[in-house]
């Protein structure tokens, strides 16, 4: 598979100037920060209708040869007969098929690509939770998008229109943002601020700080869950009554945290086999938050529990597999083989067992290869509707926001990926891809030839990508 | 009523207290002559001998029989009822070279840096120990202590760790105690390694398998280029021009392995350190013992093919992999000696050296036959070391290391009740049983 450029269409930047860009390949990459400065300079067209199209709503059934009218950022219209507005610009769908933009529901697409940004490490020694190790919910990763990451360009070009972009490093690192992936600015990009809070159970402390251990961790943040709902009391009761309680003193972890349970924000907790699941689905009671669990990958084991719990699940694609680079003598044992195994038939266990899930890239290197892990899950049983609703509706669904993305229905925001096939058929390619109704075409480049064969210009970025592994304690 | 005669009381807190006061190293009297009388003997050179005769002097075994005559003046230890065998050897430990684990000050088991063959265990080990009468109350006779071998302690204990030494458990000098200052050269035998403790995070991190195969080939390069050196320095040694060829201690202690005269004993456990080590060795010439061999039931034919003795690790322990069946390291003794491979059993350690019996009978449980459980205990190691002439079987000539028990001693019930060392009578006092007595005399609570 080669590399994809996407091009946000102008009428002053032409198909044929385009064409001349597109051969000089490395200079395509730089024609999108040039075409994203036109609609400073206005004409950037709005209005879009593909037609005679297999448009794939996901909220309903499939409609052969129908239509689909965008205008200005939303979905106006879909439908085998609609009339298509005057200002459009009509896109010929023969042959294509249009989806739902695709939801990645966990990457640090968008922001550094470790999800760090440099934080996370507790300054000095921590002896103890008043230290607040590896705590910093105030980082908002809406404040730190880095739109020239390479990785946007290669996501959006698959398909991806949206991601849940998640902070790393530490505890409680900071709170995710679900972003659309295109925009002028970097405000463009969001489509909520606080969109979760998520949770790391790995220990921060290193051998001689807290916490050193799992029962630290989960210890310091059930502290954090308590300090925080004292605070949420003792702060308006203070208010209310200056003169007769001494003032709370002000801690930013317990204010961030209260705030975020006011707006019933989502707290990510995780969990990825079995015995990490249960433990989630208890915690979630105890710290009585709007959870969602993310890895799940042995959820296969514990899908009835989860079921009956109503957990959301956002699923991490990036499947349990031998290393590259592993011993070919090392000791492979039969918990990690049939782990390996069993894996990608956790989706198909989910929504047998009517969990509603999401998929995310987790430390995958790229959108070839979330594909590829969903076709793994299909093939493991679970059918292409499925998995469509788990990249989509039901993604945003768990994120709370299936009132404005995941289907095709008309008021919604116009993510569309446009296909000229089954969007998991490995052959498929992408032609088309609307991003808050900016349309990119999609256009197969030519290996550069001083490249060599294998080796892709934007693999090198996309091996960095989806840091935001949430693979703790895969497999024991 | 305790009508014991005063004096008669006195006496026996005297003894009591010599007990006490030589309970570390055991003997304090001249070699002397003894018989043992009226026991089952367990020869382990032939049928067990009822009602038979153990005549000890000047610290060998004198005669060994059924009609025995006693000599004038010697001692007479009545076994009537018990059984008397040639004393347990544990042919892999510490002790002496490590007292308290916690207390770096008392730990002698290691070494810096990776090849250390001019290091020599006797040297170092402590005739004091506390863990020498402890160990010897279980019928332990004598032990090699092996420099760097298993263990926390042991860390860091590079390729070439030393040379181990074969000792009593008895004397107040290593020269009183040492039986061979130099029995094998101990080789770590180094393995792919590619899980690795990370201590900044505290937890396991992987790490690529070339990187791990390069780190594994540049040692096993390093270790061939040792004796490539030592078989040089001993050339030019022979040639003899000292003059021009500076005295190396390290290549010199690495001439005897070379000459194939001192053993080496490889420390290895996985099925493929096992085969790499059995094939450095046998391109190497060098004569091997494999140490520990957690997985030598996966390469029988190999080890059967090279004639390569185990020195087995403990049985009473949990597989090393997820996977091995959890009863392996108590079967893997009677599948090597189905395979016709000699072992003998191990502690590796040094406060439980004190369990070598029950590792053994362990494995009688899981198969092995009895008398061949008894010689992987007495005797093989003896001969594996070149020891055979002197130890492992009750027959004249043989130096006095004699157990009496009152039953099998690889029960864990068994008492031992007499203890010959180099032919001497040998206390059986040990930090246990003061302890024992100690907190006897507690007072015990008015009701």
């Amino acid at each position: 598979m080669k590399l994809r450029a996407g091009t946000c269409r102008s009428p002053r930047f032409t198909r044929r100037r385009f064409w001349w860009a597109a051969i000089a390949s490395s200079v395509a990459l730089v024609a999108v920060g040039v075409t994203f400065t036109a609609r400073g300079e206005g004409g950037e067209p709005r209005y879009f209708a593909i037609t005679h199209a297999r448009v794939v709503p996901v909220a309903g059934p499939p409609i052969e040869n129908g239509t689909v009218v965008v205008a200005k950022g939303l979905i106006q219209a879909v439908g085998a007969s609609v009339t298509i507005p005057p200002e459009a610009w009509v896109i010929d769908g023969k042959g294509l098929t249009v989806y739902p933009g695709l939801i990645d529901a966990g990457t640090t697409v968008g922001i550094s690509d470790d999800g760090t940004d440099g934080k996370g490490k507790p300054a000095g020694v921590v002896l103890g939770p008043e230290g607040r190790p590896g705590t910093s919910p105030w980082r908002v990763v809406a404040d730190e998008i880095k739109t020239d990451d390479k990785r946007i360009e290669t996501w959006r070009s698959a398909g991806f229109t949206t991601t849940l972009t998640v902070p790393e490093g530490g505890i409680l690192p900071g709170q995710a943002a679900v972003l659309n992936l295109a925009g002028d600015r970097a405000g463009d990009y969001v489509v909520r601020v606080y969109a979760s809070v998520p949770i790391s159970f790995k220990p921060v402390g290193g051998f001689f700080g807290f916490p050193d251990s799992l029962m630290g961790t989960i210890a310091y943040v059930r502290q954090v869950y308590d300090d925080t709902a004292w605070y949420s009391q003792a702060e308006p009761a203070y208010e209310s009554n200056p003169a007769k309680y001494e003032r709370p003193s002000y801690d930013r972890t317990e204010v961030v945290m209260s705030e975020a349970e006011k707006r019933s924000e989502i707290v990510m907790l995780p969990a990825n086999n079995s015995q990490q699941l249960l433990r989630a689905l208890k915690l979630a009671n105890e710290w009585k938050i709007r959870a969602v669990l993310y890895g799940g990958q042995q959820a296969y084991e514990v899908a009835d529990a989860l079921a009956s719990a109503k957990m959301p699940v956002l699923v991490n694609l990036k499947w349990p597999e031998r290393g590259k680079d592993a011993d070919p003598e090392g000791e492979q044992t039969l918990r990690e083989l049939r782990f390996r195994d069993r894996a990608p038939g956790t989706p198909a266990a989910l929504v047998k067992a009517g969990v509603k899930f999401g998929f995310y890239s987790g430390g995958l290197s790229g959108p070839k290869d979330i594909m590829k892990s969903a076709k793994k899950a299909i093939d493991a049983g679970l059918s292409p509707d499925a998995a469509l609703r788990a990249f989509t509706a039901d993604s945003a669904d768990i994120l709370g926001l299936g009132d404005r993305m995941g289907s095709i229905v008309p008021g919604k925001i116009a993510n569309l990926v446009v296909t000229d096939g089954d969007i998991f058929n490995e052959k498929t390619k992408v032609k088309h891809v609307f991003v808050d109704g900016r349309w990119f075409e999609i256009h197969e480049e030519e290996t550069p030839p001083d490249k060599g064969g294998d080796k892709k210009p934007g693999d090198e970025e996309a091996v960095k990508a989806g840091r935001y592994a949430g693979v703790e304690g895969v497999g024991r | 009523m305790n009508r014991t005669p005063i004096i008669q009381r006195f006496c026996v807190a005297l003894l009591g207290c010599v007990l006490l006061s030589t309970a570390s190293l055991g003997q304090n009297a001249k070699p002397a002559a003894y018989a043992i009388k009226g026991g089952k003997v367990f020869t382990l050179a032939g049928a067990p001998i009822e009602n038979g005769t153990v005549v000890i002097r000047d610290g060998k075994i004198a005669a060994v029989g059924a009609n025995i005559e006693i000599p004038a003046g010697a001692q007479v230890i009545d076994a009537t009822g018990l059984e008397v065998y040639p004393g347990m050897f544990d042919a892999a430990t510490q002790i002496g070279l490590g007292e308290i684990s916690q207390v770096s000050a008392t730990l002698d088991v290691t070494e810096l840096g990776n090849y250390n063959p001019e290091l020599v265990a006797a040297t170092a080990v402590n005739p004091a120990s506390a863990y020498i009468p402890v160990t010897r109350a279980s019928g332990i006779t004598e032990v090699i202590a092996a420099p760097g071998t298993a263990g926390f302690d042991a860390q860091g204990g590079g390729l070439i760790t030393g040379q181990a030494s074969a000792f009593n458990l008895a004397g107040w000098t290593m020269e009183d105690m040492q039986l061979n200052r130099s029995v094998a050269m101990v080789i770590n035998w180094p393995s792919i390694q590619t899980r690795t403790f990370d201590f900044a995070t505290f937890s396991i991190k992987e790490k690529a398998y070339s990187d791990a195969k390069k780190e594994y080939d540049k040692s096993v390069n390093e270790l061939s280029d040792w004796l490539n050196r030592a078989r040089h320095y001993a050339q030019a040694k022979e040639k003899g021009s000292p003059a021009l060829y500076e005295r190396d201690l390290k290549l010199e202690s690495l001439v005897p392995v070379v000459q194939g005269k001192l053993p080496v004993l490889v420390i290895a456990d996985d099925e493929r350190d096992i085969r790499n080590a059995v094939e450095f060795c046998t391109k190497q010439n060098l004569k091997m013992i494999l140490g520990s061999g957690a997985e030598a039931w996966k390469v029988k034919d190999l080890l059967k093919e090279k004639k390569i003795p185990i020195i087995l690790g403990p049985t009473e322990r949990i597989p090393d992999k997820e996977d091995t069946p959890y009863d392996k390291p108590m079967t893997q003794p009677s599948e090597l000696f189905a395979a016709g491979i000699p072992f003998a059993f191990s502690s590796f350690g040094t406060s439980f050296s004190r369990r070598l019996p029950q590792y053994a009978g362990a494995s009688v449980a899981y198969g092995l036959p009895h008398d061949e459980a008894l010689k992987a205990v007495m005797l093989n190691a003896a001969q594996i070391f070149g020891l055979g002439d002197q130890l492992g079987t009750l027959e004249a000539g043989k130096l006095g290391n004699v157990i009496v028990t009152n039953g099998d001693p690889l029960e864990i019930q068994t008492q031992v009740k007499y203890l010959f060392i180099k032919g001497q009578l040998t206390s059986l006092a040990n930090r246990h049983s003061d302890f024992y007595e100690q907190y006897r005399k507690r007072p015990k609570p008015t009701q």
